[in-house]
């Protein structure tokens, strides 16, 4: 049955799927740990019998027994010939079931994760499925279905291979974890959006989940499908009983779930791990006289990363692409390019994430580096950073072909304008990865100087690319902003471009805000006026710095006048901390300025300390640097010390006082040199961290809080060479030695410090610290222990007989 | 032998973990808006430098009592502990995983005096999303294992717990191939960058 005559019976009724293959075969004698493909081969009549018994129970379709038919499975248990055994399997299911019954050539996951994702090139992903492809074609499947996907990178890899052979019906189903998302982080819409658009010709979820879970995910897919969605839920929630795994859920209780499933829009329905024959038939009695709901729409305006999505809703708040990852007039970032690095960008995605962006371009135009190289690199990097999609930025055909086939999502394509040559390389490009491409009505390099002659070229390009499949919905009109400066027309065009496309046209459209100010002073004024007229002519996105505040917040405030932010919930969300801001501080009597130093402290108020000292040092209470230690430093980080024993502050809290106390310190420490302040020195502590061990932190805390109640301390740092250790001592003739290890195989080195500085004669006490340090260590070693920071001033106050 | 790699782990933070990982206890701390919205803001610096990577392999035993876990290729671990954790479990995964260096250089050049308070911060997200990445290689494993009827271990063990001597980080670091993920170990087997770890879990 070819692909046209399965859409056509999906028209007509709910396609019944086959249930579960795996336990249906170990229940009917297949050993544990055997390769089932290998099995099946060897026990035909056993797999053929499954077969039939599902076409029995109702089965519209039966899927071939080759899920781990690929050869990085089939290589685990010696199997080479990976067509043959693909070929075999196929033509097994097909003399089961005969002629009446849809045969479904079976794709499993390779077990290894795809680039970017894991260590399997994308291209060698899609060579290894083009070989077990290769086969099931040959053993005359019907179509194709890729299942039990958790890496959507995988599950397009696997698509493409097929897409790459011929014409199939190919349907791809995901599998969630409970929290609704594939292990990778994908959730089910963004798997959608990305799969249809690549052309899967169903879409939908298996195994993971009983069929409760399963039915929300169909619930909230439909609404955005293109295609048929399909389900193909476990019996119930798998558990754990002994050592087998079980699923509990009745052929009758999961029959009970077909009517829902329908009514959720479930367009093929079958069962995965614990279902058997009469699950199946349940289904197919539940749903003979249910007719299907076939997708609501026929495209959609929607883009997607590997692990979110946007869907481009014309009645919602304008949309913003975070426009930052762009070489251009940017120093560090060409040379962060240019070296391989990513973090750079990484940042930059992170930070316009924060400030608002839905989408992020990315373009690495770089003269004299491999562009499709690096545009490879940040896709990956942004991958694992960002959940937001991204625009593919750049004028080359290479670069752009480089991007949308490594892409784990459904692109943005910046962009395709009017001249033939482009249109004939990027419009089959951006249909075969199912790319939504933003319209740059150009033509042979100019730009149309009114919005007509803008809206001739946008028609044609849009006749070109419905050649290749393309709607309305998955084009992006450029209004081609002009700097006001040079033509005081060019802005007024650009909005008529925009109304044009909005009012007209019926299509979306983009701009590129900042390009009306150039050349003009205090731009943000022009650039956030323009937007929000923008904004009322349609536009549905823009191109803008996400942490230019002005234009967010103008772009906030037009939303809300355009009825498009209902309610002004964002506008209020966005604005809710400002307003507090604003508001007065409680009631009750003002804090003297020797109080502010002290609560500074006790707030770990870094920012404020400087000034607060300063000030009271010039109040008229007269006080000197050394009375302000004594009677409003230390009491306060004593006092925070006390509420860190408490546990009332936590690990930062006490560090952030710490700092603020530091830093008040160094603000007074001429002051107190001068005043020949003799508080400031209680001992001098020793402090390393022994041979071997690389792990300091905790040390260094120490430290900090050492210095804060008035010690000297001389800090080796980390690895550190027992014989240096004892140079120390005997140079330096610390009060107390502090040695701190993380790990058991380099604690011993406290002990080889030890006993060398007595058999030196140097009496110093020793305290020791650590992850896996305890006080039954230390004290075998006649040391002291301290737990944290706070213990270790305490301990040696202790032993110095200070407090 | 190959290990599978996981090349970007997804990052989902565990809060609650770090939370308590920098001291923090729900009845008794009391945090104002301010030192939370600075405490958040610190974990949100952590994400872009985080860049979890991960390795495992699965590897059939055998045990023999009552402390010899024997791995192919005469490879062994030796620890009464380990062998009673997988007492039940005819294979073992063997896992790894790293935040890579630049969260590293960040923690110290924070905790070197840049900025303490967002250092110790750093270095508990750090030390809480690296153990997260481990959770993940285990639930891709569960997910698998599904099929085959199959599950792991509820817990994991690494080395440096109980008598599973730190010295054996050497040879799962070897056989997870952690170079691969710029993951290299010390003469006293210690993990570098810092923020990376290794376990081993059961099959049953």
């Amino acid at each position: 049955m070819n692909k046209g005559m399965i859409k056509t019976l999906l028209k007509k009724r709910i396609l019944i799927l086959d249930g579960a293959t795996g336990t249906e075969l170990q229940k009917r004698g297949m050993p544990a740990g055997v390769c089932p493909e290998r099995w099946c081969t060897e026990n035909p009549e056993i797999i053929q019998a499954v077969q039939r018994d599902y076409r029995e129970a109702g089965s519209d379709m039966v899927y071939t027994c080759t899920f781990g038919g690929n050869r990085l499975k089939l290589s685990e248990y010696g199997i080479i010939d990976v067509k043959e055994i693909n070929c075999k399997l196929a033509v097994l299911s097909r003399q089961a079931v005969g002629p009446g019954v849809l045969v479904a050539g079976d794709i499993g996951p390779t077990g290894r994760f795809v680039e970017p994702f894991g260590d399997l090139p994308f291209e060698e992903a899609v060579t290894v499925f083009k070989e077990q492809v290769a086969g099931l074609v040959a053993g005359g499947v019907d179509l194709f279905v890729i299942e039990t996907m958790m890496d959507i990178q995988e599950a397009r890899a696997a698509l493409l291979a097929i897409k790459e052979t011929g014409d199939y019906f190919t349907i791809v189903t995901m599998t969630y974890e409970p929290d609704g998302r594939t292990l990778n982080g994908t959730d089910p819409v963004t798997a959608l959006i990305t799969l249809q658009s690549l052309g899967a010709d169903a879409v939908g979820c298996n195994c993971s989940a009983g069929p409760e879970a399963m039915m929300e995910w169909i619930r909230a897919m439909k609404p955005y499908a293109t295609v048929p969605l399909a389900a193909k839920p476990n019996a119930g929630i798998p558990r754990l009983v002994g050592k087998t795994t079980t699923f509990d859920m009745d052929a009758r209780a999961f029959g009970a779930f077909s009517k829902p499933f329908a009514a959720a829009g479930v367009n093929l329905l079958g069962g995965c791990c614990g279902t058997t024959p009469d699950h199946i038939g349940a289904l197919k009695r539940a749903l003979e006289a249910t007719p299907p709901t076939p997708p609501r729409r026929k495209s959609l305006a929607a883009v997607s990363s590997a692990r979110g999505h946007v869907i481009l809703d014309r009645d919602k708040p304008l949309f913003v692409i975070g426009e930052r990852i762009n070489p251009t007039g940017k120093k560090a970032l060409q040379q962060e390019l240019r070296e391989g690095k990513t973090s750079l960008v990484r940042q930059m995605a992170r930070e316009q994430e924060d400030q608002g962006a839905d989408l992020l371009d990315v373009n690495v135009g770089v003269p004299g580096i491999d562009e499709p190289l690096a545009m490879k690199s940040l896709l990956s990097a942004l991958a694992g950073t960002t959940g937001l999609p991204l625009v593919i930025d750049s004028p080359k055909v290479d670069t752009i072909e480089a991007a949308l086939r490594l892409y784990p999502g459904r692109a943005l394509l910046n962009s395709i304008s009017g001249e033939r040559e482009k249109m004939d390389k990027l419009l089959p490009l951006a249909a075969r990865y199912g790319a939504m491409f933003i319209l740059l009505p150009l033509l042979d390099g100019e730009i149309p100087e009114t919005a007509a002659g803008r809206g001739k070229v946008v028609r044609d390009v849009y006749r070109a690319a419905r050649r290749h499949g393309f709607t309305k919905e998955d084009i992006i009109v450029d209004g081609l902003v002009m700097t006001v400066a040079a033509n005081p027309d060019a802005p007024g065009e650009t909005l008529k471009t925009v109304s044009w496309c909005s009012r007209s046209f019926g299509c979306r459209t983009v701009l590129g805000v900042s390009n009306v100010s150039f050349g003009m002073p205090e731009r943000k004024w022009l650039n956030a006026a323009f937007l929000t007229m923008a904004q009322a002519s349609g536009l549905t996105v823009a191109i803008v710095n996400p942490a230019n505040l002005e234009l967010m917040a103008m772009k906030k405030a037009a939303d809300v006048f355009l009825g498009k932010d209902r309610g002004a919930a964002i506008y209020i969300e966005s604005f809710r901390d400002g307003e507090k801001t604003e508001k007065k501080p409680a009631g009750g009597a003002p804090l003297t300025p020797s109080e502010q130093v002290h609560q500074a402290i006790l707030a770990g108020n870094r920012d404020d300390i400087v000034a607060l000292i300063a000030g009271l040092l010039k109040s008229d209470a007269g006080l000197s640097a050394a009375r302000i230690v004594e009677e409003f430093m230390i009491p306060a980080i004593l006092r925070v010390g006390e509420l860190y024993e408490q546990k009332t502050y936590f690990l930062p809290q006490l560090i952030a006082s710490a700092e603020a106390m530091k830093k008040g310190l160094d603000h007074l420490e001429p002051l107190l040199r001068a005043a020949k302040f003799q508080g400031t020195s209680k001992g001098v502590i020793l402090l390393a961290t022994v041979q071997g061990d690389i792990h300091d932190i905790g040390k260094n805390i120490v430290a900090l809080m050492l210095r804060n109640y008035g010690y000297d301390v001389i800090d080796l740092g980390k690895d550190v060479a027992t014989e240096t250790v004892i140079e120390h001592m005997k140079k330096c003739k610390p009060d107390v030695v502090g040695l701190s290890a993380l790990m058991t195989t380099t604690m011993i080195a406290m002990k080889d410090v030890m006993e060398l500085a007595r058999r030196e004669g140097l009496k110093t006490p020793f305290i020791l610290g650590g992850a896996v340090v305890t006080d039954a260590y230390a004290t075998s070693l006649g040391a002291a222990y301290a737990r944290d920071g706070v213990e270790a001033v305490r301990l040696v106050e202790k032993l110095l007989k200070i407090s | 032998m190959t290990p599978l790699f996981f090349e970007s782990i997804p990052v989902t933070l565990p809060r609650p973990a770090i939370y308590r990982r920098l001291g923090y206890r729900k009845e008794a701390t009391r945090i104002s808006t301010g030192q939370r919205e600075e405490v958040e803001g610190y974990i949100a610096d952590a994400l872009p430098l985080l860049q979890l990577k991960g390795s495992a392999l699965r590897l059939p035993i055998e045990l023999e009592k009552p402390l010899l876990i024997s791995l192919p290729g005469g490879n062994t671990f030796a620890s009464r502990k380990l062998a009673r954790f997988l007492k039940d479990a005819r294979e073992i995964v063997l896992m790894g995983a790293t935040a890579g260096t630049a969260i590293m250089e960040a923690i110290q050049a924070d905790i070197g005096g840049r900025n303490v308070t967002r250092g110790v911060v750093l270095d508990a997200t750090a030390s809480e999303v690296v153990d997260a990445g481990l959770d993940w290689i285990m639930g891709y494993f569960r997910q698998s294992l599904r099929r085959e009827g199959k599950t792991l271990l509820n817990s994991r063990f690494s080395a440096g717990y109980g008598d599973f001597a730190l010295e054996n980080q050497q040879l799962m670091h070897r056989l997870l191939q952690m170079d691969r993920l710029n993951v290299t170990i010390t003469e006293s087997c210690l993990l570098v960058p810092e923020k990376s770890v290794t376990a081993v879990t059961g099959i049953v």
